[in-house]
């Protein structure tokens, strides 16, 4: 063997290896229940989904290709042009209004009052109230003839209309009962102005600004990011609308499909006419248009979120 | 619990004699599919072979189908049968999944109206053979109107337990309170109508009416709101053509939808504030409902007032009602089907149609030596007896058996709904929905 002068050779990232296999392996153990559950239960059958929605399947018998078939059906197809616009009018007004609607409110909580932990306790609850029972309470509350809604009209000489017996009513009484759950936003708002640090509020002072502009310039820019997702997952949510609709139309989607939203056409054809593959072809485009938005949106909000360090990739 | 009306001697007597017919279908030759002694699965000598049957009855029903289980498998201790519930509105769906993951129970329930999907796509065998080796079986004693949805090319492929005609369930109170006359053997379309004005009373939260059911375009729209004046919604028995743009059908629904819109009679959607006309009934607020004899252990139990069930009333053209009803079959995943015929033989027999649908006034037992069961239950009303008679004359088991029932009934009612709430007339919506049904209705059965 040969003598070098050189030091002989030092390893020493093999003891950090060992470490980081060990953590690697950590990793995967600790990852792995989360892993398996969303192969079996989420990733798997999306992926069956997409396969599903290339045959006419009916359950009850196997599946048959038949390549894009479901895809061109539904470009010919009245009621998912029906379904997709009535989602859209709901994302599109229930949206913007409980986002809205819940960050005024955390403005509201977040101002150093007698009684605050109670408000903000009262305001949250109803968003912990399961959907079905909501629905169901909102079914009275918007009735026609004797619901809260119309007795408060006619106090003041307006007669109600028929609400989810109204074509033209109907859609709008889902999206004025699903404000009853902005409670959810609110907090996450609420713990976003928490963390925006008061010595960005002393600074804008020491400028010379307002109340106004304290709020334009120093809150709505910190508090973009949450703005942000809020809408994300709020949009993502309302595209999603089933149980209410279902509940409160008894499984119609009616008057006269007013308010045949897009899950419930996907399940109508999924689960009562057992067109499994329609059904999926529904759910892909449904990912999809979910998809395009969510691009869209991150894009977009390169321009007004704001990222101390940072930009709106997160 | 409702009563069950059986002695535990005769029980254990005819669950024998079941067992002994089992015995004879063990005799028979193979049936198509390995069906008769294809018993590989089943349990070793000594242990019980299990059988699992789903059903789908109301919570207050099910102590009676446990006490019947209790017995039969008291009287066939071979045999473990396993009963499971799962309430009406899911079963279908569970059902479906169990068989798309060939994980069908032994025995299942199965409604009219999906009996054809799941014969068609191979889920029951065909019980044809076990029928046939079956010596006392008498298939001749079933109700001819129980066995039209389950049959695939002769043979039968599900065993009715029940078909019942849709009938007039009136207020005996009310009508005594409102000094109207009670409902006869001749009473008329009209004279319901007349009854349902004089009934009506009240206004508000405190208005009670006269009549609650009115025709939608489902599967009991023909027989019982059209062929009364001569028209009809679909074909029979194909199911492939929509007929209700005509003026005979023109003329009935507008008689029909004048209860709600002209009298105020009926109430709207929004004034329905009890769940529905069974729910307006139970509760007193509706005069007169029309509904089968399957809801009658619910109206022993909680009216807090004297009712009965009559005839449907007569129409101009035509004197008819709908039937209805719902059965058993032996699935394609049963491992011991063999074994599941001897329950579903026995609980299908006329003494099980006893034990279960005649004692307790369910009602509408699919055999006919069932039904004096029924008559004397405790739990019927006065007049059960014109149930059976009504069945046998001229009630019709024209009801929608296709497959794509619920897409029919889906895509017409998005424009029956503007008839309802009075935004669309009779004569465009009934144009409109022929024209939407078309290329529905013609899946079935093409030419």
């Amino acid at each position: 063997m040969q003598a070098t002068n050189t030091l002989p050779t030092v390893r020493p990232r093999r003891g950090i290896g060992k470490m980081a296999r060990q953590e690697e392996i950590a990793f995967w153990l600790f990852i792995l229940p989360w892993l398996i559950g969303f192969i079996a239960f989420s990733g798997g059958p999306i992926l069956a989904s997409l396969g599903i929605s290339l045959s006419e399947y009916s359950i009850l018998s196997p599946p048959k290709f038949i390549g894009m078939g479901n895809y061109t059906q539904l470009l010919n197809d009245e009621l998912f042009y029906k379904a997709v616009a009535n989602t859209v009018y709901y994302v599109g007004v229930s949206v913007p209004l409980g986002v809205t609607l819940a960050f005024l409110m955390a403005i509201a909580l977040n101002q150093k009052l007698r009684g605050q932990t109670w408000f903000r306790t009262i305001f949250y609850l109803p968003s912990v109230v399961s959907g079905i029972a909501v629905a169901l309470l909102w079914s009275w509350l918007l009735n026609a003839d004797f619901g809260l809604f119309n007795f408060l009209l006619s106090l003041v000489g307006i007669t109600g209309p028929k609400w989810l017996f109204s074509t033209t009513w109907a859609m709008p009484s889902i999206i004025i009962m699903s404000l009853w759950g902005v409670g959810g936003n609110m907090v996450v708002f609420l713990a976003g102005l928490q963390g925006i640090p008061e010595h960005l509020y002393e600074a804008a002072e020491l400028d010379g600004a307002g109340e106004w502009g304290k709020f334009w310039n120093v809150t709505i820019p910190m508090i973009s990011p949450v703005i942000f997702f809020n809408m994300i997952v709020t949009i993502i949510g309302a595209f999603q609308i089933f149980d209410q609709v279902y509940i409160m139309t008894n499984g119609k989607g009616g008057p006269a499909n007013a308010t045949l939203v897009y899950v419930l056409y996907l399940y109508r054809n999924g689960f009562e006419y057992f067109k499994m593959g329609y059904a999926s072809a529904l759910a892909v485009v449904l990912f999809l248009i979910i998809l395009a938005i969510t691009v869209v949106q991150f894009a977009v909000a390169r321009r007004w979120v704001y990222y101390e360090g940072g930009d709106a990739r997160g | 619990m409702q009563s069950v009306g059986l002695s535990r001697r005769k029980f254990l007597q005819w669950s024998a004699m079941a067992a002994g017919g089992a015995a004879l279908v063990a005799c028979v030759p193979a049936a198509p599919g390995g069906q008769s002694g294809s018993e590989g699965a089943a349990a070793p000598d000594g242990a019980k072979t299990e059988i699992r049957v789903a059903h789908a009855w109301d919570a207050s029903f099910w102590p009676t189908q446990e006490a019947f289980d209790a017995q039969f498998n008291e009287a066939n201790p071979e045999l473990n049968v396993i009963g499971e519930n799962t309430p009406w509105g899911e079963f279908r769906n569970k059902y479906m999944t169990q068989a798309a993951a060939n994980a069908l129970p032994d025995i299942m329930y199965c409604q009219f109206a999906w009996a054809q999907q799941f014969i068609s796509q191979g889920s029951f065998i065909n019980h044809q053979p076990y029928i046939d080796a079956q010596a006392d079986f008498n298939l001749e004693d079933f109700t001819a109107p129980s066995l039209v949805s389950y049959k695939k090319e002769g043979d039968l492929y599900v065993i009715p337990y029940d078909e019942g005609p849709l009938l007039l369930y009136w207020n005996v109170d009310m009508f005594d309170e409102a000094g109207v006359a009670h409902p006869t053997v001749d009473w008329t379309m009209d004279d319901m109508l007349d009854a349902a004005i004089k009934l009506t009373k009240g206004e508000g939260p405190e208005k009670v009416y006269g009549f609650a059911g009115l025709p939608a375009p489902d599967g009991a729209m023909n027989a019982n709101y059209l062929y009364p004046w001569g028209a009809k919604f679909w074909n029979e028995p194909e199911e492939n053509e929509c007929h209700l743009n005509t003026p005979e059908a023109i003329e009935a629904l507008t008689w029909w939808m004048s209860f709600m819109h002209e009298h105020g009679v009926t109430p709207t959607p929004a004034e329905d504030t009890f769940g529905g006309g069974w729910g307006g009934f139970v509760a007193g607020k509706v005069a007169m409902f029309q509904q089968g004899t399957w809801y009658t252990p619910v109206l022993t139990k909680d009216a807090k007032f004297k009712w009965d069930l009559w005839h449907w009333p007569k129409g101009p053209k035509a004197h008819t009602t709908g039937t209805m009803g719902s059965g058993y079959a032996i699935t394609k995943d049963s491992k011991a089907p063999d074994k599941a015929w001897i329950y579903e033989n026995a609980y299908l027999s006329t003494e099980g149609q006893i034990f279960m649908w005649g004692s307790t006034g369910r009602g509408s037992p699919s055999r006919i030596s069932a039904w004096d069961s029924y008559f004397n239950s405790p739990n019927v009303p006065p007049s059960a007896k014109v149930v059976l008679e009504i069945l046998t004359s001229y009630a019709v088991h024209d009801v929608l058996d296709t497959v794509n029932g619920p897409e029919i009934t889906q895509v017409a009612n998005q424009t029956w709904d503007l008839v309802v709430l009075g935004e669309m007339d009779i004569p465009t919506a009934v144009a409109k929905i022929t024209e939407d049904l078309q290329p529905v209705l013609a899946k079935n059965n093409p030419a």
